[in-house]
């Protein structure tokens, strides 16, 4: 069975000339266990789709249902916690544990039975100095930490993190995204992860989702994606400064051509068109009289993968 | 079991924990509900030259004041707080609670009541102490009647709640039903439709039980009929209410938005 399983989903907001059909026909599935990313652009539906699987919201038509129970029916909350737009999802006027025991106590766990649990989480999310300070006097990356944290203490197998790096630090970002990897490989947990941040989901998930006006475009593992976009990009960095006369004889050979870099490290990037040949190039340079010093592939990432899905490039 | 045995634990405890947290804003609400009835009593003594003008109606006074005080703790707790936790977006979370959010309200209506009690006790002993009239405390008979008489407030405070997620700013109608409490509590309450108010008819019976040192089983068991059914009635309807309100914000999607 399925953990999460989407189908038709439609979910459209007003009436009449004011409608907007947030979500137009999603259908997806996630096993048990699996690590997926919904990635789309602001107003995509990727929080309506998130919604809907919490029973939040209710669909216009389709269904959504979770470990076969319809997104609607609170059994749904047996199997599911959620972290929403961040860090609003706890008590600003309770403690870290005070917070973690109050959720963990919303799911049916005494605090005698939840108390190991919290201890584990508390140690692990870093918390351990601050598990007494009241959650409003907490930094952004903590309260976040947290929000995750009291999703987590609900010991639900699925786990849908909406936006959990929002607002977040590098450094911060980094730790969480870590902190995400970890407890899905340590204890097996399925998580749908939405984010703007192509890093986070490019780093933690194996599979993306990516939706575009309500709909899905593509639904693929990251690897077929990035090979699927794999060019023949070239980045060469050349041992000295490019003359106009050889920038002028590149421009006519390899229309592409871009130059980067500043004069004392310039470089060239060029994608290769059909029949053109790396050695082609290293031929007009060498006769240019300009060094190589290294050629690399140009690898795409996720962010230009995404912006060549959505731009319907591919 | 298990399950709601120990959500309601937790939805109660969280109750507490912030009363106690913020024990500054506990002791001034309660200064301030306790200022209101000084300002009542002696105002009126100053204007009408004496005690003499409550007589026998200064016990009614102190019953009716007690249970506005409990009222308007119990239901600004209730919906008001259900107001603040859809702004802060913990309202999304407790329903996802495998007890079901109706549950979640009902502990959390537990939870006010607690909290109303603990500021009415100490504000009752000041009014009494103030006026010198004290008031019999039959805690057994007391208990059921307020949270019978404080039950139809709650399906007022629901209502309001669930016109709160789907319409937003309802701020004005919120304080002005505070003011409606007190017509329903002051009404004459021998008229068969004012059986039918909240408040009015546990207040009267209240007052039995602490000015006339009546006891819960000496009230005739149709007349504890009348008060349960109003209490059903009211927060029933407050219920249904909410639910069907509830829906409409699942659907528009207003839930975690203030």
């Amino acid at each position: 069975m399925n953990a999460l399983a989407v189908e038709q989903l439609v979910k459209v907001y007003g009436r009449g000339r004011r409608t907007v059909r947030a979500v137009d026909g999603v259908s997806f599935s996630v096993a048990p266990g699996e690590l997926v990313g919904l990635l789309g652009a602001n107003g995509a539906g990727k929080t309506t789709i998130i919604k809907i699987i919490c029973g939040l919201l209710l669909p216009t038509t389709g269904t959504a249902e979770v470990y076969g129970a319809p997104s609607a029916h609170k059994s749904v909350a047996r199997h599911v916690a959620a972290v929403l737009e961040g860090s609003r999802n706890v008590y600003w006027r309770l403690s870290v544990e005070e917070n973690l025991r109050f959720f963990a106590g919303l799911v049916g766990q005494s605090p005698r039975a939840a108390r190991a649990h919290i201890r584990e989480l508390v140690s692990l999310f870093g918390l351990r100095e601050k598990r007494g300070t009241v959650a409003n006097k907490l930094s952004q990356g903590m309260k976040q930490k947290l929000a995750i944290a009291c999703a987590l203490v609900r010991n639900t197998p699925v786990l849908l993190l909406d936006e959990p790096t929002l607002g977040l630090d590098v450094e911060t970002s980094y730790e969480v995204r870590g902190l995400i990897l970890e407890l899905a490989e340590r204890e097996g947990r399925t998580v749908l992860l939405s984010s703007h941040d192509m890093g986070v989901v490019e780093a933690v998930c194996r599979r993306v989702i990516i939706v575009a006006c309500g709909k899905v475009v593509t639904d693929d593992s990251v690897d077929s994606l990035l090979s699927l976009f794999r060019t023949r990009a070239l980045r060469v960095a050349l041992s000295g400064p490019l003359e106009e006369k050889a920038a002028a004889r590149l421009r006519e050979e390899f229309p592409g051509v871009r130059t980067s870099g500043d004069h004392g490290a310039p470089a060239l990037e060029v994608e290769l068109e059909v029949g053109q040949t790396l050695y082609q190039l290293l031929d007009v340079l060498r006769s240019c009289g300009v060094g190589v010093e290294e050629v690399a592939r140009v690898e795409p990432n996720l962010e230009q993968v995404f912006l060549r899905v959505v731009r319907g490039e591919a | 079991m298990k399950l709601y045995l120990w959500s309601g634990w937790a939805i109660i405890c969280r109750h507490l924990i912030e009363l106690k947290r913020y024990a500054f804003n506990t002791l001034s609400s309660l200064a301030t509900v306790y200022l209101v009835f000084l300002l009542m009593f002696f105002g009126a003594q100053i204007l009408a030259g004496g005690e003499a003008m409550f007589g026998d109606s200064l016990e009614g006074l102190i019953v009716g004041f007690l249970v506005w005080t409990l009222s308007i703790i119990a239901y600004s707790e209730l919906s008001w707080s259900l107001m603040r936790e859809a702004q802060l977006g913990t309202l999304e979370q407790l329903y996802m609670s495998p007890a079901g959010f109706r549950w979640v309200i009902v502990c959390w209506a537990g939870g006010a009541f607690l909290m109303s009690l603990v500021f009415s006790v100490p504000v009752l002993f000041l009014m009494m102490a103030t006026t010198g009239r004290y008031l019999r405390l039959d805690i057994l008979s007391l208990l059921p009647l307020l949270l019978l008489t404080v039950s139809g407030v709650f399906g007022i405070g629901l209502a309001v709640a669930g016109l709160a997620l789907v319409f937003k700013r309802i701020q004005a109608a919120f304080q002005i039903l505070q003011f409606v409490f007190v017509a329903f509590l002051f009404a004459p309450s021998e008229p068969v439709w004012a059986k039918a108010l909240p408040l009015n008819w546990g207040t009267e019976l209240i007052g039995r039980v602490m000015v006339h040192e009546v006891r819960l089983t000496d009230i005739p068991g149709t007349e504890i009929a009348v008060l349960l059914a109003n209490a059903v009635g009211w927060f029933g309807a407050g219920f249904l209410l909410f639910s069907l309100l509830e829906r409409v914000a699942r659907r528009r999607g207003l839930l975690g938005h203030y």
